[in-house]
């Protein structure tokens, strides 16, 4: 008992020696390092490649790339701005962009603008406006994503069905979903899933409603034109030819599109790559405008690359932050085929990064893009979202009740932010 | 009546059987799943077998993450952790079980309300004790929060009441003082305690993600969960590279289980919780 007390005290010891030598003892040099904070690990390569190039042009700046999870990069972005250590250059979203900006956790860029180095005419007007607050701009435009019809073409051609174009709208689509819908073979002509991004607020705006006030102060869902693009939804629930929400809660929708049980589903552009990779729907699929409501919309979100306002290497900060808005960022990206750069023009090359699907749909979306809503606090009535919506998509209560309930609700949480 | 008894025993045994394969699946599903495709991971209806077995995913993980200080860091910080909590908390736990001191009770009571509190709480003061330490980004950063625990105490301290205060008489009467007892009479009859504590530590401390992943950022300081992670995509996972890591993470555990599982059931049984 003795020896072994003695011989794990010693390592006990031992360990903590080793892991206080182990600590970074800073490199003595000049060199100044930058942390570039990213959530997603499949956009990493890319990252690191632009990161390769930055620094064949500056040799005194070493950038390190911190990848944390999405579901994490959250709460730890939030941990680091009240501990003060927040990454020099970081990704942005859109729901959380008011919440950082608003909270000075952000450096405005206009000092590049106005020496001329980055010029916020080269990115969709859309996404400069998603990351401008109080009329002052604090990131800039990394990437985007909008929402795209993805369809089995082989569902359609066993139902003698033309593939849909830009000429579709909403009642060509319900009537396209309906004869799709194959009860003996287990097919259904839609995934009607309830998600906001992909699904719901795209009809809300084709539909001529709005989720948000302009002056983020009032919810839309007490809108009837709101309401309709709801509706929109539920109603090819309720006559079969979507699956159920509690079908869809089982198997993920983009399950039952994979496996062909569904035969059109609306997603977004990041979904390109798995579609294309699946053993099943990898020759079959392909991808077409949203049919349009009483006017075209597609949701627009995008990330951007931000500098933290209490930053201590202010200036390689900024000279990074605009190489990662240049052209050459934005190529680099586009070869990856991971997301479509934000840089006008450079988005081509990404169509390019796979030939068998129409990808140039998701590009002219964009020019009839609304920014995806936000507000200061974002994610608490995405939460309500979420369970209000979950029971008309159930079909527990009306649409109409679902949606007046969430706009007082929402119109509650809203107040509190002011 | 032999016959009778070897039915039921039959029985038992197909009981038995089947629950280990219902253990045993979700590994066995791992090892398989680390071996396709990504087109295979997403096949719906999943496919068992892989066509053909991707040994290059777990080359690839192996490339792409610096696995080599993965192990390190979880091994340095975790036994740090378990000698810590085995020494700290014994002490502690000495101490309220077997001194008498003016406010031992509200110390304890105030030690329980640690219990209490759900660990999230100390994320944020925790990360700025670190934060003005100059400790971010560090392995001590990992070590130093984990090196004791209210709940090691309380389990310790249940031991060290339950042993006969004769022992502890007979020892004075021999003139040893309080350090003289705790190391050389009573340590050794807790044996059981420490041990169930150990292994707790050590399985907490493998497998903890959240505050590694806050307090550290460079791959080259994570742990192999909070590495493990970083594997997730935002929008789509490949679950074939991301299951190729975890056969990579959990194969020390499993071989420590597998030679320790004596003790490791012992351990459970004594304290009665998981």
């Amino acid at each position: 008992m003795k020896k072994l007390c003695l011989i794990l005290v010693s390592v006990f010891l031992l360990c903590l020696v080793s892991a206080c030598s182990n600590s970074e003892s800073g490199s003595g040099s000049s060199k100044v390092t930058l942390r570039y904070g990213i959530w997603d690990k499949n956009q990493k390569p890319a990252m690191q490649k632009i990161v390769d190039e930055f620094q064949k042009k500056h040799p005194e700046i070493n950038v390190k790339i911190e990848v944390t999870p999405y579901d994490q990069y959250w709460t730890k972005l939030e941990t680091a701005a009240t501990g003060k250590s927040l990454p020099d250059v970081f990704w942005m979203n859109g729901p959380n962009f008011i919440k950082y900006s608003s909270n000075d956790m952000l450096m405005p860029i206009n000092n590049l603008t106005k020496k001329d180095k980055v010029n916020l005419g080269n990115y969709p007007k859309a996404l400069v406006n998603l990351y401008t607050f109080k009329g002052k701009t604090y990131g800039i435009p990394k990437d985007f994503d909008t929402i795209g019809l993805f369809y089995n073409k082989k569902l359609f051609d066993e139902a003698h069905i033309p593939y849909p174009d830009e000429t579709w709208d909403w009642d060509k689509l319900k009537a396209a979903a309906k004869k799709l819908t194959n009860k003996e073979k287990g097919v259904w002509g839609i995934a009607a899933r309830m998600e906001n991004q992909a699904g719901f607020y795209n009809t809300i705006y084709q539909n001529g409603g709005y989720v948000i006030s302009d002056d983020k102060k009032k919810s839309g869902y007490d809108q009837p034109e709101t309401i309709g693009g709801l509706k929109f939804w539920i109603d090819m629930i309720k006559d079969g030819s979507s699956p159920t929400q509690a079908q869809m809660t089982e198997t993920t929708p983009s399950a039952l599109f994979e496996s062909g049980k569904v035969a059109m589903i609306y997603d977004g552009s990041w979904m390109q790559i798995e579609y294309e990779q699946n053993e099943y729907t990898k020759d079959k699929v392909d991808v077409a405008p949203l049919p349009k409501g009483k006017k075209k919309a597609n949701i627009i979100h995008g990330l951007a690359n931000v500098v933290a306002a209490n930053t201590q290497h202010k200036k390689e900060a900024q000279e990074f932050l605009a190489f990662l808005g240049s052209k050459k960022a934005s190529l680099i990206q586009a070869k990856s085929g991971t997301v479509i750069p934000a840089y006008n023009g450079t988005q081509k090359l990404w169509v390019k990064s796979n030939p068998n699907v129409n990808l140039q749909v998701f590009i002219d979306s964009a020019k009839y893009a609304v920014p995806l809503p936000s507000s200061k606090n974002t994610s608490k009535w995405w939460d309500d979202e979420t369970k209000i919506l979950n029971k008309a998509w159930g079909l527990e209560i009306p649409v109409d009740e679902a949606a007046k309930t969430l706009a007082k609700k929402m119109n509650k949480d809203l107040a509190e932010e002011h | 009546m032999p016959n009778a008894s070897k039915s039921s025993k039959g029985l038992i045994h197909i009981v038995l059987i089947i629950g280990a394969i219902i253990m045993v699946f979700p590994f066995i599903w791992m090892v398989l799943t680390s071996l396709k495709t990504f087109g295979e991971t997403t096949q719906v209806p999943p496919v068992i077998f892989p066509e053909k077995f991707q040994w290059e995913n777990y080359l690839n993980v192996f490339n792409s993450l610096p696995f080599l200080s993965f192990y390190w860091n979880t091994i340095v910080s975790t036994l740090a952790k378990v000698i810590g909590q085995v020494i700290f908390c014994s002490l502690a736990a000495y101490a309220f079980a077997r001194i008498k001191f003016p406010g031992r009770n509200f110390l304890f009571i105030l030690m329980l309300a640690v219990l209490m509190v759900p660990g999230q709480v100390f994320l944020l003061p925790q990360y700025m004790i670190m934060a003005k330490l100059d400790w971010l980004n560090t392995i001590q950063a990992l070590i130093v929060p984990g090196l004791f625990s209210a709940f090691g105490t309380f389990l310790l301290r249940q031991f060290f009441m339950s042993l006969p205060k004769e022992i502890e008489e007979a020892a004075r009467l021999d003139g040893c003082n309080h350090f003289q007892i705790y190391w050389h009479i009573m340590m050794p009859l807790v044996k059981p305690g420490l041990l169930a504590l150990a292994i707790f530590t050590s399985l907490w401390g493998w497998n903890d993600l959240l505050w590694p992943l806050i307090v550290n950022s460079s791959p080259d300081k994570m742990t192999l969960s909070a590495g493990l992670a970083s594997l997730q995509g935002q929008h789509y996972t490949n679950y074939a590279i991301l299951m190729a890591g975890t056969v990579l993470a959990i194969w020390p555990m499993i071989l420590i289980f597998i030679f320790l599982q004596k003790q490791f059931i012992e351990g459970i049984s004594i304290t009665g919780s998981k």
